[in-house]
């Protein structure tokens, strides 16, 4: 094997799964809607619970991936560079002051599917290759 | 309606949210449809928190309190006493629209022991997204981010700064508020406006107590928040119903003597700024306030904080500054023994000093902190309000080493 080609195995190596943790976040809402695109800044009032109705005037539903998952954590690092620590933090402060409520917590992706299909409302952060045709990509966050 | 009756009152709205938030704890579905349920979530929720707090000064000379609710603080032996503490909150939402809250606090407080007492018992109605509705028994939001002031685990520091809320020694009141967001910009602006009559008592030196029950709050705020700016100005006036025990405290008719010792009737106004900068790992709190005193039973005073804090990975190190200053009152007229008793009373309320304090947060796991924390305070030996049983060998100057492990469930 020459040189060239074990670096480019080693390469591969490291960054596949690299490349597999790091697929891209995307905020996604119920298909028929008729949201199409969402800013940053609304994102982040509708998660962090500051101002949850949507441009169509319904009320927003956020939806958290399950404690653990790595898309938890990824997802308010991109969002507002915080973590789940001091998310934590910043809720305990609004629970226990008789303000809003933090977003619903999934069980699974499956299930986070099935809300953002069933409620107008729901809004949630997956992997792009999750998205299936009954959701909507209103926002990709960056790394 | 008198005092009295509103507490009756008080009692009754308490009661009935009690019996409805135990009533939903025995069924919580209820007879709600299935669907319905599903949508709403869990319908019944249990959190708690807590503090176990250690702390001692290097000062026997004066006892430092976390706020003036407190009737006894810290000497120079370890106690857990000022800061440790333990909160139960349950909720219960009716619908999308409907919420009722209950929140019970044991920690150190006027009554000189951890006496449980309701903080929060209210219903909350949100008509939109975008407005709520509370009445009941709410916690009282005088200053930025005093509303949570007791939650140790929200919080970066071991206990918010007492040059600034020591004097807050009302928590709660009966009453409702409103609020209201709307977007303004790239921000969002938010107002709040409440009113309530608060139930509390204050405790004075040698067992006295201040009845503050039937006191009449009024306030309001605006915040903006934009990026990783919020900014807050605020205002909150206060209306006593019942005078100090300084009658009874002195033997002189002192409020009959001197008028304006009589805080009965008058206006206390507490005008706030407060600013947080939070760009994440970096975040900056600045809070202004001064209280304009209806009588000259106490100081006006005026009084700020800055803390600074950078994160790193689960350490959040921090450095924090906190000053504040009362104005003396002059007596002239009256009988010159009432007037001199008035001048030292109304010293008692002075306070001109300033603390540096350095510390750190360790977020150990998920819903569990450690924090260490150093304050010096620097006062001039006439600062003598926010402490507790002052010698009159009090210098002015304290240094308070504290740890704290605060939880949240």
């Amino acid at each position: 094997m020459s040189i060239t080609t074990t670096l480019l195995l080693t390469l591969c190596l490291i960054l596949l799964p690299r490349a597999r943790a790091e697929a891209d976040l995307v905020v996604v809402v119920n298909a028929r809607n008729g949201i199409e695109r969402l800013t940053l800044d609304s994102v982040i009032n509708i998660f962090m619970g500051r101002y949850r109705q949507l441009p169509s005037g319904i009320p927003a539903q956020p939806v958290d991936q399950p404690d653990g998952r790595p898309e938890k954590a990824r997802f308010y690092r991109l969002l507002v560079n915080k973590d789940l620590a001091e998310i934590n933090a910043y809720w305990a402060r609004l629970i226990f002051s008789g303000r809003t409520s933090p977003p619903y917590q999934a069980k699974s992706t499956a299930e986070i599917l099935d809300r953002l299909a069933r409620q107008p409302g729901a809004i949630a952060y997956i992997e792009r290759n999750q998205a299936d045709p009954r959701v909507r990509i209103v926002l990709e966050l960056e790394h | 309606m008198n005092g009295k009756n509103k507490m009756k009152q008080g009692h009754h709205l308490l009661t009935a949210l009690a019996l409805a938030l135990s009533m939903a704890a025995v069924n919580p579905a209820g007879a709600a449809d299935q669907s319905q349920e599903d949508v709403a979530g869990h319908r019944l929720s249990l959190h708690g928190f807590g503090t176990l707090g250690l702390a001692r000064s290097d000062d026997d000379d004066a006892q430092f309190v976390r706020d003036l609710s407190q009737p006894s603080g810290l000497t120079s032996r370890w106690s857990t006493k000022v800061d440790s503490m333990i909160g139960l909150q349950a909720g219960y939402r009716f619908n999308d629209k409907l919420e009722g809250v209950l929140q019970v606090v044991s920690r150190y407080h006027s009554e000189g022991n951890f006496s449980p007492e309701v903080s929060w018992a209210f219903l909350r109605y949100d008509p939109d997204p975008t407005a709520s509705v509370r009445i009941g028994r709410l916690g009282t939001e005088f200053y930025m981010l005093a509303d949570s002031r007791l939650v140790g685990y929200a919080n970066l520091t071991v206990r918010p700064p007492p040059d600034y809320f020591g004097p807050l020694v009302l928590s709660y009141i009966d009453g409702i508020d409103g609020a209201k967001s709307v977007p303004v910009g790239n921000g969002l602006l938010r107002g709040k406006l409440f009113t309530g009559v608060s139930p509390e008592k204050m405790s004075l030196s040698d067992g006295l107590y201040w009845n503050m029950s039937g006191s009449l709050v009024v306030g309001g705020h605006l915040d903006y928040l934009t990026g990783p700016w919020q900014i807050r100005i605020g205002q909150t006036r206060v209306r006593f119903d019942k005078d100090l025990p300084i009658n009874e405290y002195t033997g002189l008719d002192i409020t009959g003597q001197v008028p304006e010792m009589s805080v009965v009737g008058k206006w206390t106004r507490y005008d706030s700024l407060g600013v947080v900068y939070d760009n994440s790992p970096f975040q900056l709190q600045l809070m202004l306030s001064r209280i304009d005193q209806g009588s000259a039973a106490f100081e006006d005073s005026r009084a700020g904080y800055a803390i600074a804090s950078y994160r790193t990975g689960n350490v959040t190190p921090f450095l924090g500054y906190s000053r504040t200053k009362s104005d003396a009152n002059h007596f002239n007229s009256t009988p010159p023994l009432e007037q001199a008793t008035a001048a030292f009373l109304s010293a008692s309320t002075h306070s001109d000093q300033h603390t540096w304090f350095l510390g750190a947060r360790w977020d150990l796991r998920k819903d569990l902190d450690l924090k260490a924390q150093v304050d010096w305070v620097r006062g001039s030996p006439g600062s003598v309000f926010p402490f507790r049983a002052e010698t009159p060998s009090w210098d002015g100057h304290m240094t308070v080493f504290s740890l704290a492990l605060d939880y949240v469930f």
